[in-house]
């Protein structure tokens, strides 16, 4: 009775991924103008994909057009009620646009044939200086407005402070004002006024959330977002490990959702370790930068493995000469790069270095200053809805562009920080992890084909039986449902849910930490070659250790084949994929050896 | 203890002095006086190097000096 209850919830889960699987990647069908009351100057026209408008003369008929369709292989619709009148068509899901479009402008009937436009007005802010903001661009800024602009997330700037109020000889700089703050602190002064003696940290804080569309300097990339001035550096753009250990745990329980380090140096730390630890518990994104030694060493406190550790690029999209890197390295964002020029370094509004009281627009060059355009954008993702860090950090990492067609390089992390990417990619949930249960089921399709008849286990005991199909569905998505479900708890029960709404391979996470590359020994065939020698005596453990074999193979095999992620300990990145293709074809051979019936 | 290198100023997050050591690595120079900030000019210092210290330069460890002379 439990077995069939069991079964039956089986099935349903695997009928439940079909459909979560299948609602995706759906085309917008028609054309939207732009109807957003800020939209300023810019239109821009967008293909969409697949579909095309035709215009036939005046008067031409449905039944007319439905005759040629056939033969042009599209189906056509009049666009509106007006469509009767002026002939305007348009078809969605045409495989190859530019021939449909060839066959289509033979007839003489047609007046015109077009690809599809989608018109779309995107928000320009209007500072005087947002023109020279090229850093912006590159993270395509502008369109990632539409979707979110950081309303009300906290972001802590553990910094040399700001000038965020007229308070002693210190003075607001103009292009903050109207940006909300929450009240910080100052570790080196020991009080409530992290105003900036130095100018790093104000800087800093503009990335971030300069005021834009004040008809004044530059903008910023989360201008919703609340700053916490944290002051942890002293006039020299110095600070000890125990202030800003300090720091850490005051903006995390301040309410802050994200934490900007645009510093770093010295050894390893317990108590910074520690800290990061801390914040990331408590639900804060935690950004820091690589460093600028230009070598391949990521400085702590990116290196922690809480910390999203960031490198720097300069415009051509390459890595900046001084920009740091290596195997902590998560991400990349522009820094600027000055060797041609001021043009080419980040411009925002800070103070004069000889005197606190004046503000200047400079340009600045360094992995401080891509430390905020991520810690930016990941405010942006909190307000867009996202969870946690853990939401957070797939968001960036799968939105990001790829560098060098690779999913992860010590240069660049998971490649070039791309807002808008990545709050699409936000709320793709655990989509990403049901390829690999597809392969799966290809290679137990494989499996049972190899098989001779005599030896081959019956195909619907197999499929149906729940200690074969419930190893398998935990090697490839995990209790996908779980997070969903029940995600947000916090403490031990965040950190169950956390647990098995993992693949198991990558179950490494929660032992390793949250690593940038993956255990090579969780990652292979080692899981379901230990367990199957128990399965030589223990012949009912055999569906069991065969559903499981099966999922590594189809997990470890999606990952190869999407070529993700980089493998720790693997001397070049290219030994990767010839160990996870060779440990898929491990695991489908124990896989066949444990599903093969022996002959009487 | 004793290093010797060439003091080289770096226009990284506004501005930085370092000491290019013959070890191979890179120090960010703090502690000594200002004249010790002369571009290209070897130099010979002694101090220590401050592991707790962070910075927003980070470019290699600080090395807080105590004395200095061109060499």
């Amino acid at each position: 009775m439990m077995r069939r209850i069991l079964a039956n919830a089986v099935v349903a889960l695997v009928v439940v991924a079909t459909a979560a699987c299948s609602s995706q990647n759906e085309v917008p069908a028609s054309a939207e103008p732009g109807t957003r009351p800020q939209a300023l100057d810019l239109t821009e026209a967008e293909l969409v994909p697949g579909s095309i408008l035709v215009d036939f003369k005046d008067g031409t008929t449905k039944e007319q057009f439905d005759a040629w369709e056939a033969e042009w292989g599209v189906d056509l619709e009049f666009n509106s009620v007006e469509g009767t009148d002026d002939g305007m068509t348009v078809a969605v899901g045409v495989d190859d646009v530019e021939s449909a479009l060839e066959r289509i402008r033979q007839n003489p009937a047609v007046e015109y044939a077009e690809p599809l436009m989608q018109f779309h007005s995107s928000f320009t802010p209007n500072d005087p200086d947002y023109g020279k903001q090229w850093n912006l661009q590159m993270i395509d800024m502008p369109k990632a407005w539409d979707s979110s602009k950081g309303k009300g997330v906290v972001v802590a700037v553990l910094d040399t402070g700001i000038a965020y109020e007229d308070y002693d000889d210190f003075k607001q700089v103009p292009d903050l004002k109207g940006v909300k703050f929450v009240t910080g602190y100052d570790f080196v002064n020991d009080d409530d006024h992290a105003n900036d003696d130095h100018g790093h940290g104000t800087h800093v804080a503009g990335t971030i959330a300069q005021a834009t569309n004040n008809n004044e300097g530059v903008a910023g990339v989360a201008f919703e977002a609340t700053l916490m001035p944290v002051k942890v550096l002293n006039h020299f753009g110095s600070g000890t490990s125990a202030d800003i250990a300090d720091a850490i745990r005051f903006a995390a329980d301040k309410g802050a959702k994200v934490i900007n380090m645009s510093l770093g140096g010295g050894g390893y730390s317990p108590a910074m370790a520690s800290a990061v630890d801390y914040a990331r518990k408590k639900g804060v994104t935690v950004v820091a930068a690589a460093g600028n030694a230009g070598r391949a060493r990521v400085e702590f406190p990116a290196a922690y493995p809480g910390a999203v550790a960031v490198s720097a690029v300069g415009p051509e999209r390459t890595r900046a000469p001084y920009s740091s890197y290596g195997k902590e390295l998560d991400i990349a964002a522009p820094g600027g790069d000055k060797r041609k020029g001021d043009q080419d370094g980040i411009i925002q509004n800070t103070i004069d270095p000889r005197n606190p009281a004046r503000s200047v627009y400079a340009s600045y060059q360094g992995t401080s200053m891509a430390t905020p355009h991520v810690a930016a954008v990941a405010a942006l993702l909190y307000a867009a809805g996202a969870s946690g860090p853990d939401e957070v950090e797939k968001a960036l990492f799968a939105g990001a562009t790829r560098m060098n067609g690779q999913a992860w390089t010590d240069e660049y992390g998971h490649g070039l920080l791309n807002a808008k990417a990545s709050l699409e990619a936000l709320g793709g949930g655990t989509g990403g992890q049901w390829p690999s249960l597809w392969w799966a089921l290809a290679l137990l399709a494989l499996v049972l084909l190899t098989l001779g008849r005599r030896e081959r286990p019956g195909y619907l005991n197999l499929i149906f039986k729940p200690s074969f199909v419930l190893p398998l569905v935990l090697a490839t998505v995990g209790v996908f449902f779980a997070r969903s479900w029940f995600g947000g708890a916090s403490g031990v029960g965040g950190d169950v849910v956390d647990a098995v709404s993992l693949p198991i391979p990558d179950w490494q996470r929660i032992i390793f930490g949250r690593g940038k590359l993956a255990n090579p020994f969780f990652y292979s065939a080692i899981i379901p070659a230990v367990l199957s020698f128990f399965a030589i005596k223990f012949r009912g453990l055999r569906p069991a250790i065969g559903g499981l074999a099966l999922g590594f193979a189809g997990f470890l095999g999606y990952a190869a084949w999407a070529k993700a992620p980089g493998l720790a300990y693997m001397p070049f990145t290219f030994l990767a994929m010839p160990w996870l293709v060779m440990n898929t074809l491990i695991c489908v051979f124990i896989a066949r050896a444990m599903l093969k019936k022996e002959s009487p | 203890m004793k290093l010797t290198g060439r003091v080289v100023y770096r226009d990284l997050e506004g501005g930085v002095w370092v000491l290019e050591g013959d070890d191979g690595r890179t120090y960010q120079l703090a502690g000594g006086d200002r004249k010790i900030k002369k571009d290209g000019q070897r130099v010979e210092v002694e101090g220590k190097v401050a592991d707790d210290t962070m910075t927003i330069h980070m470019v290699g460890p600080v090395f807080d000096v105590a004395s200095y002379r061109f060499v």
